[in-house]
């Protein structure tokens, strides 16, 4: 009872956030960068057709005449045109979001699976080689900016070694999308029944998925590790090894419980920034998903695309912290009362 | 385990089982706060000699042939218009630990002086500062940044004034929630009795108490703002486009990867490394040694 | 009835300080605990008594060093065992009721879960006879309704049940011969106290079990215990019968302690 008022209250969070973010970007997109006509008509075009392409464009009205304009059309759903493609922006964004979200989850997957067995293990051994080993790594995953982490890869193991392709995307340059059924390459070419593409699919997701993977397990083994110990310092893991339980036992069915926690937040927030497009990693690796197409909105000026990206990137957001409120009551009891 | 024989200090870490919170462990050495210092005070020290002394000119192409490997001549290489990479280099620590640092310092104020009157008048005001704070940290950091310096255009200026204002509603947060937890606490009540008017009770006697995880985070803050300075070099949105800007020369050398060119975008991504790894052993070292439960 | 369970034998230890330094908090400390009697440790906050209880089932905190002495379990010194022999004596031999019962429950786990854990790990059997058996245990310390408490969790105790609880784990479901209660009734209600206190004297006798009871508290120790070791200051001060040390102390602390006790009486 008390529990589905405090998810529905969470929910309608969503709708003040959504129209804060939407009128932060209105504005600021219209304000910084002025009138993006030029980009769009010939340079000897008359001005007429300016106008013409002006008003076409939606940029005739005054700017709070516009605002009320395109919160009327969000009202009916309706994210409106992009400049670039022409198509509409909800198609737009609905056509990159399997390439994102299936790069993000096979990157988060790998996170989590390498970032908590290292979490673990360092305090496991804390202060000592395993330790020092895992901290060090993890260090150097958060220092390194992401895209100079994909280049070396790429530098590795496609210029160097040779045993993966190059960065053009989800499958090599020429090779046709199977038919479009879930959106996901990793499961459209196995319905298509071609295990051949499937693989050349895997190949090409490698060298991001991994780039996505180092960046993401850092932070979650250090949170991991530092949750541990603090659990391993409390009175309850004193009784349990007092009453003779073994280590084993101990770590990971009676610390790691209680560790989780803080590393559940943390993959909430880290979940919200990559499933909103990794922006540089996708600009690498020539990837066609969600954070290139906001990249290019910011660089042409596409006011609409722009808005609709920041629309669903906040409400990923929100999203994303409902999810980890949810967990926090599946694991920790108290917050369940 | 033969606890009687072996000799004494090297037990302390050996009999791991369980140490009540109230116990310190065998006090650390603060390692972790001498290599992070250390590092930093390195780069600041590279900044200042690159402003005397480079090897070669770094903003001069054509010192080499382009492209030139590591070399005794060049140590770290020329870029594909033949500028020494070392020189680059050099010059990049003067533009990225600055933005970085001045960045930090303007938010670090900003947000908590406005985090301390919030925290400490609490109500509407309050109230109203922190749902805004909520409805824009749900905006993409990275986006926003891209965005206005996009529409402003490329400076240093701008992008120090970006990053500042990113990093405000953390720091507004993170003082506004000590300094509410604190403001009726005894201290503060004293203070007030004796007559201090409000400003004084909460700048001078609140916030020296509550500075310590404000100033960890300013470490892990400023590591943050290295790599999103890095990140809009790196896609062309920072500064202009020949300033030896770490993520910009990465940039530039993203071709030269493909062709087995490495050196050019490898050595920036290091100096990165060195400077937020280094910002981030600061920090994690302030906030183990400010953290109240390990305090005594 | 009358051999040693369990020796303590000029027992030293240091902590670690801050500035690297060892600092010396237990010194020569000695004391006999007699199979089938009821020992009490009495001594202040910081008196090291809770220290050298930890130390008897090797989980002191990894700041403190032992520098020198033995503690002798039936004759073999606890000090010399590795961490294998340690953890098969632990729970199985000796066990332990700590102070704040519900920080030392495991706050994710529900309590009978938790007993049926511990039941498994000493006894062996199947999840569901485990469960039985945790359920079993509750109603003997008197937590009313057992099946339904065995399903909630700690934080959904009382201070007091959930001391019953913890008793229920450490002298039931496992079954020690000596059994080492740290502070177990601090921090109850006064009324609470004395039923726990009640609780731990009917076991101990229906069981036959060698306990030793650590407390501050002089007037649990006058009506409970049989023999008591006063501590102070990381030494042993006196040890004896009861009635020897309420009627006839010798050592000036000892006195002190106990004339300050008869005040709080007096007052209260």
């Amino acid at each position: 009872m008390q529990l589905g008022r405090m998810i529905l209250r969470r929910m309608l969070w969503v709708f003040p956030v959504a129209f804060g973010v939407v009128t932060l970007t209105f504005f600021m997109a219209r304000v910084f960068n002025g009138d993006p006509t030029e980009l769009y008509v010939p340079p000897e075009a008359t001005d007429a057709l300016r106008a013409q392409i002006r008003a076409r464009l939606g940029l005739a009205d005054p700017i709070p005449i516009q605002y009320i304009n395109y919160l009327w059309d969000l009202l009916r759903f309706d994210l409106g045109i992009s400049f670039t493609t022409g198509q509409s922006v909800a198609s737009d964004l609905w056509d990159r979001l399997p390439a994102t979200l299936e790069l993000g989850l096979v990157g988060l997957s790998l996170g989590i699976a390498v970032g908590i067995p290292l979490g673990v293990m360092a305090a496991v051994y804390r202060e000592r080689w395993p330790d020092f080993l895992v901290r060090g790594v993890t260090l150097g995953g958060m220092a390194l900016p992401q895209f100079w982490v994909g280049l070396v890869l790429i530098s590795i193991f496609f210029v160097s070694l040779r045993i993966l392709p190059g960065p053009v995307g989800r499958l090599p340059i020429g090779v046709p999308l199977p038919i479009k059924i879930t959106g996901f390459l990793l499961i459209d070419t196995l319905l298509a029944g071609d295990p051949a593409l499937w693989w050349q699919a895997v190949r090409q997701l490698a060298l991001p998925a991994l780039t996505l993977g180092f960046s993401t397990a850092s932070p979650i083994a250090r949170v991991t590790r530092s949750a541990m110990v603090e659990a391993m310092q409390s009175d309850y893991i004193r009784t349990a090894i007092a009453m003779g339980h073994g280590r084993r036992v101990v770590w990971f069915r009676y610390s790691l419980r209680n560790a989780l926690l803080p590393v559940v937040t943390l993959i909430g927030g880290v979940a919200g920034h990559i499933f909103a497009g990794a922006v540089l990693l996708e600009s690498i690796f020539a990837w066609p998903g969600l954070g290139q197409y906001a990249l290019q909105s910011i660089e042409r000026s596409d006011f609409a695309a722009l808005q609709g990206f920041v629309i669903y990137a906040s409400l990923l957001y929100v999203l994303a912290f409902l999810l980890v409120d949810l967990l926090y009551m599946f694991i920790d009891p108290r917050i369940r009362a | 385990m033969k606890i009687a024989k072996a000799p004494l200090p090297l037990l302390a870490a050996e009999s791991a089982a369980v140490v009540p919170r109230h116990v310190r462990r065998k006090p650390k050495s603060y390692w972790a706060l001498r290599i992070g210092a250390g590092i930093l005070i390195f780069y600041v020290a590279v900044a200042l000699l690159s402003l005397v002394w480079t090897p070669y000119d770094p903003l001069t192409p054509g010192i080499g042939d382009g492209y030139d490997a590591p070399s005794l001549a060049f140590p770290l290489g020329t870029d594909r218009l033949g500028a020494d990479m070392l020189s680059r280099l050099m010059a990049g620590a003067r533009y990225d630990l600055g933005i970085s640092l001045t960045a930090v310092a303007i938010a670090l104020t900003v947000g908590t002086t406005i985090g301390t009157f919030a925290g400490y008048y609490g109500g509407k005001l309050d109230t109203a500062i922190l749902r805004g704070v909520e409805i824009f940290q749900a905006f993409p950091g990275l986006l926003f940044a891209m965005l206005v310096v996009q529409a402003v255009g490329p400076g240093i200026v701008n992008v120090i004034l970006v990053l500042s204002f990113v990093g405000i509603p953390d720091y507004l947060r993170l003082a506004r929630v000590e300094i509410h937890a604190k403001r009726h606490w005894q201290y503060a009540e004293a203070a007030r009795m004796v007559g201090n008017p409000p400003w004084r009770v909460a700048f001078r006697h609140l916030l020296p108490n509550s500075i310590g995880p404000v100033l960890a985070f300013t470490s892990i803050n400023a590591a943050f703002s290295a790599l999103v300075t890095a990140s809009l070099g790196f896609l062309g949105l920072g500064l202009g486009p020949n300033t030896p800007e770490w993520g910009s020369m990465i940039a530039r050398g993203q071709d030269g990867v493909m062709t087995g060119q490495w050196w050019v975008s490898f050595f920036p991504g290091l100096a990165i490394m060195g400077l937020t790894g280094g910002f981030y052993l600061l920090g994690d070292a302030l906030s183990d040694i400010t953290d109240p439960r390990r305090r005594q | 009835m009358s051999g040693v369970l369990l020796e303590v034998e000029s027992y030293s230890g240091a902590f670690w300080s801050p500035t690297n330094e060892l600092v010396p908090v237990l010194h020569q400390v000695s004391y006999r605990l007699k199979a089938g009697a009821m020992t009490a440790v009495v001594g202040e906050t910081g008196s090291g008594k809770s220290l050298v209880a930890l130390s008897i089932l090797g989980i002191q905190p990894p700041a403190f060093v032992h520098t020198g002495g033995r503690i002798l379990y039936r004759g073999t010194d606890l000090i010399g065992l590795d961490e294998k022999e340690m953890r098969s004596l632990r729970g199985a031999e000796i066990s332990m009721v700590f102070q704040d019962a519900r920080a030392a429950l495991n706050p994710v786990f529900t309590v009978g879960r938790q007993l049926a854990d511990v039941y498994q790990l000493q006894h062996g059997g199947g999840r569901s006879a485990a469960m039985k058996q945790a359920i079993e245990a509750l109603r003997r310390v008197s937590i009313p309704e057992p099946e339904r408490r065995a399903r909630q969790y700690p934080h959904e105790f009382s201070g007091g049940m959930a001391q019953r609880a913890m008793i229920a784990m450490a002298a039931l479901t496992c079954r020690p011969s000596l059994l080492i209660l740290d502070e177990p009734t601090t921090g109850l209600d006064v009324t609470i106290q004395s039923d726990i206190m009640e609780l731990i004297v009917e076991l101990s006798r229906q069981r036959g079990l060698t306990t030793c009871l650590i407390t501050h508290d002089l007037g649990v120790v006058a009506e409970t215990c049989d023999e008591v070791v006063v501590m102070n200051a990381g030494r042993v001060v006196e040890t004896g019968t009861t009635e020897a040390i309420f009627t006839a102390a010798v050592d000036p602390y000892t006195r002190r302690l106990l004339a300050a006790s008869q005040l709080v009486e007096a007052a209260a």
